[in-house]
């Protein structure tokens, strides 16, 4: 069984002890705690965190744990994922108290329902925001109605207890910020990619998790240690292994390392990935490029459009931003995201493509057969697990895995 | 097929359903020939909630696979084509209308004299029903190569914005020029179409004015009709909503119903229990409800068909056609926030006089099911009538066990007798 509480022994047994790096450093990440201030806790990674950070709030982003849930249960039916399921379990079960508040976004029907069952059931005084975001991605009116909705985003925020008017200076603040953020997550990605002995996929999504529930700031700095370190051992040259085929991994929010350790324990690296919560959801992190790369930081200078020095241009520079991330599967149209895991997959010298679909997903389970046939007409088989409260069912799921590394030793013979 | 349910009551049907049989069958061999070589006619495949008078003032013939997922359900031929779907790598846990029309699309063949839907020229998904179509409609797309246009409709969380309705109707402008572009046609001079438009929505308000209508004469007791009439009469106000045709055909059953009221014939003889229906018909176990008539109980009302009495273009700007379609087409049942769904819930349940709610929580809709507990609840606790929740789905059996809903059904009739409330 592998333990979903840490790094152990298990994860990375045949590439110790360079790999023991990446443990060290998670329980730096662990033993940090954020500071005492205002914190909000958000639902998707289409909340652009510049908002709360502008408005002096610590922004947390509010996942699902493993295990079993009870609460939600009496008000979710069955075919609601376990991501909805877990993540309404937590808020019923007190997950908000100590948040100012929380938002939502538009992401898909379940989490509108998750976020439609909260607000009837919170208690009194609790604060919810609704990011009411579109499911387009361009097309006429798309760019001003997103800015008009992180406007009120912002807005709403200002009025919570020890929060503060959020300026266009301060949106340029938080914006270089998350850049520093994002650009060494990029580091620890390339990392990953180049030297996944001494940065394993599991791990490096384990350390990105733990520093999103930081300051900026210091999770800059831990982040920062860590890939030093790796960096100085990247000198020496990796083990020969060239029986490990190397994997990307494309899924929605994974809860926890499980399935990659998997992975990892059955002969591949995890070299890549597609996830809410990694390469796709961090916005910047590695191939899939997104904060950062299309447009300069929020208000720090011109922009193609003459500039943000106003309000209204501040907000419509972060518009374009999220607008022009990689997209996730709720977002039309879908073709953005389709070239992205192919040129991931490419680009990280992967051999194949582990697909993670969150069962009762539907905008990842439509997209995964075309996406299938494209990654296979490429050359690069692919795997479908399904993954529910962030497990497999290891026994069968490790004999899927094996064969299918069996399978893709034998392509690249 | 033997029943699973030990009595069922048999159907009063309307005289109006032979005549919706032929509009049905007509409407799909014309879709079907619009594709042939003489009077060829532009085909659109919509969701039912996409702004299908724009595309009928554009001309185009608008087919609605969410019908044909129903028609496929309702002759007990869904499951091949779902099978087909899954085959391809589809989840089972996906939508079953999508996954029947994908099924039926993937391999050529269907259930219309055997032939699949007509292949599109356009196609046209509009978001407020919920986010699986604009999936289900890019995978269609890439399958046939086709144009597709998605009408974004954000969420009218606690009504709207007049940033959500410029965003609506900066969309529907475009389409206009989208869908014409499609089919290399010139887009159309704006006063000629916008004429052209409100000629359309004038039939569309007549047909929904009609509808309104019929759940009316519900009201009475005993119901002059119930469910099972009621979802197959949806053909119409779904799929010829806009035309002449719709129009007659809805007068027609108004005239018959309102001779059933005169006459007191009643849809469930000895009428005892009035109650209202959650979400989408079961297509293929319409035994279910011949169950609930056989105890007594008939159905007064049913969310489902009254969400489309809120397509109602009456107030429709006339200088400003799109904007008043903008805010209509986002404010439908699917697309506005749980306290807006319970307050027209509650108040259908005290027009039509219900004793009664029973809650079908489909598989397939989640946005239309996930929430219903809380409005289950909310009926119990704050109108102190039972509810039943009866968790299947609308297309695919292989969700549905009729055993256990059959003892459901049991005790909630108990339920039923013992309210004071009992008709």
């Amino acid at each position: 069984m592998v333990s979903q509480g840490k790094l152990d022994a298990a994860m990375v047994p045949e590439d110790k002890p360079e790999a023991a790096i990446a443990e060290r450093h998670l329980a730096r990440l662990r033993a940090a705690r954020p500071s005492g201030g205002p914190a909000l806790g958000y639902v998707c990674s289409y909340v652009p965190e510049e908002i709360p950070l502008a408005a002096g709030l610590h922004p947390i982003r509010l996942g699902a744990r493993p295990g079993v849930t009870g609460l939600a249960d009496g008000v979710l039916q069955s075919f609601a994922c376990a991501f909805a399921r877990a993540l309404l379990d937590d808020l019923l079960g007190g997950s908000a108290e100590g948040l100012s508040a929380v938002v939502f976004a538009y992401t898909c029907d379940s989490l509108r329902a998750v976020f439609e069952i909260w607000r009837n059931r919170a208690p009194s005084g609790s604060r919810v925001h609704f990011l009411n975001l579109p499911c387009r991605l361009t097309g006429p009116g798309v760019r001003e109605y997103t800015a008009s909705e992180f406007r009120r985003l912002a807005e709403a925020l200002s009025h919570l207890p020890g929060a503060r008017a959020v300026t266009p200076e301060r949106l340029a603040g938080a914006s270089a910020a998350l850049a520093a953020f994002d650009g060494v997550v990029r580091r620890l990605d390339d990392l990953r990619r180049r030297r996944p002995d001494l940065l394993p996929g599991s791990a490096f999504l384990a350390v990105s998790r733990e520093a999103l529930s930081l300051e900026r700031e210091t999770a800059v700095q831990l982040l920062d240690a860590l890939a030093r370190e790796i960096e100085m051992a990247a000198a020496q040259p990796p083990p020969s292994r060239p029986d490990r085929v190397r994997v990307v991994v494309s899924g929605g929010f994974l809860e926890t390392e499980h399935v990659l350790r998997l992975i990892e324990e059955s002969g591949a690296h995890v070299v890549g990935d597609d996830l809410c919560l990694g390469g796709r959801g961090r916005a910047g992190a590695g191939s899939l490029s997104g904060r950062g790369a299309p447009a300069g930081p929020v208000g720090s200078g011109p922009s193609e459009r003459g500039g943000a020095d106003s309000e209204d241009e501040a907000f419509l520079v972060l518009a374009d931003r999220y607008l022009g991330r990689v997209n996730c599967p709720c977002k039309h149209p879908p073709e953005g995201r389709f070239e992205a895991v192919e040129r991931l997959a490419a680009e990280s010298g992967a051999d194949g493509v582990v697909f993670l679909l969150q069962k009762f997903c539907d905008p990842h389970a439509f997209d995964f057969p075309d996406l299938r046939r494209r990654l296979e007409s490429s050359g690069r088989p692919v795997l479908l697990l399904e993954v529910e409260r962030g497990v497999v069912p290891e026994g069968q799921a490790r004999t899927r895995l094996e064969a299918f590394i069996e399978r893709l030793r034998g392509v690249r013979a | 097929m033997t029943s699973a349910y030990p009595e069922c009551l048999p159907d009063r049907r309307l005289e109006a359903d032979r005549r919706l049989k032929g509009l049905i069958v007509r409407h799909y061999l014309e879709a079907h020939r619009a594709k042939g070589l003489v009077g060829r006619r532009p085909v659109v495949w919509v969701t039912s909630g996409a702004p299908v008078e724009i595309l009928l003032a554009l001309g185009f013939l608008p087919v609605y696979p969410e019908n044909y997922g129903a028609l496929c359900a309702s002759r007990k031929r869904a499951v091949p084509y779902c099978e087909e779907a899954e085959r391809a790598g589809f989840s089972q846990d996906l939508c079953a209308y999508a996954r029947a029309n994908l099924g039926s699309m993937l391999l050529g063949r269907g259930e219309l004299a055997g032939r699949p839907l007509p292949p599109p020229d356009l196609l046209v998904a509009c978001k407020n029903i919920c986010a699986v179509v604009v999936k289900w409609w890019e995978v269609t797309a890439r399958h046939f190569g086709c144009p597709v246009y998605i009408v974004d409709t954000p969420f009218a969380v606690d009504g709207l914005t007049p940033e959500q309705v410029a965003y609506v109707k900066a969309q529907l402008e475009d389409l206009v020029t989208f869908a014409s572009r499609a089919v290399r046609r010139r887009p159309p001079r704006r006063p000629a179409f916008e004429r052209r438009l409100l000629g359309v929505l004038e039939l569309s308000r007549q047909a929904v004015s009609l509808w309104n209508d019929i759940q009316a004469l519900r009201r009475v007791s005993p119901t002059p009709v119930s469910a099972l009439d009621m979802f197959t009469n949806l053909f119409p106000i779904v799929t010829l909503r806009g035309t002449r045709a719709c129009v007659d055909y809805y007068r027609t059953v108004r005239d018959e119903l309102e001779a059933r009221v005169r006459e007191g014939v009643a849809a469930v003889p000895g009428e005892r229990y009035r109650l209202i229906w959650d979400n989408i018909a079961v297509w293929y176990d319409f035994d279910l409800v011949r169950y609930l008539h056989a105890r007594g109980a008939a159905f007064v009302g049913e969310t489902y068909t009254d969400a489309w009495g809120a397509y109602d273009p009456s107030d429709t700007d006339e200088s400003d056609p799109l904007g008043s379609l903008a805010r209509m087409y986002s404010l439908i049942l699917l697309n506005v926030g749980l306290p807006t769904r319970r307050e027209r819930l509650f108040r259908m349940v005290r027009e039509q006089r219900a004793t009664g709610v029973v809650f079908h929580s489909c598989r397939s809709c989640k946005t239309y099911s996930l929430g219903q507990y809380e409005l289950a609840r909310e009926v119990r606790e704050e109108l102190g009538l039972p509810t039943l929740v009866i968790e299947a789905d609308m297309a695919d059996p292989r969700a549905f066990a009729a055993g256990p809903t059959r003892t459901r059904i049991d005790a909630f009739v108990e339920l039923l007798a013992a309210q004071p409330l009992g008709v």
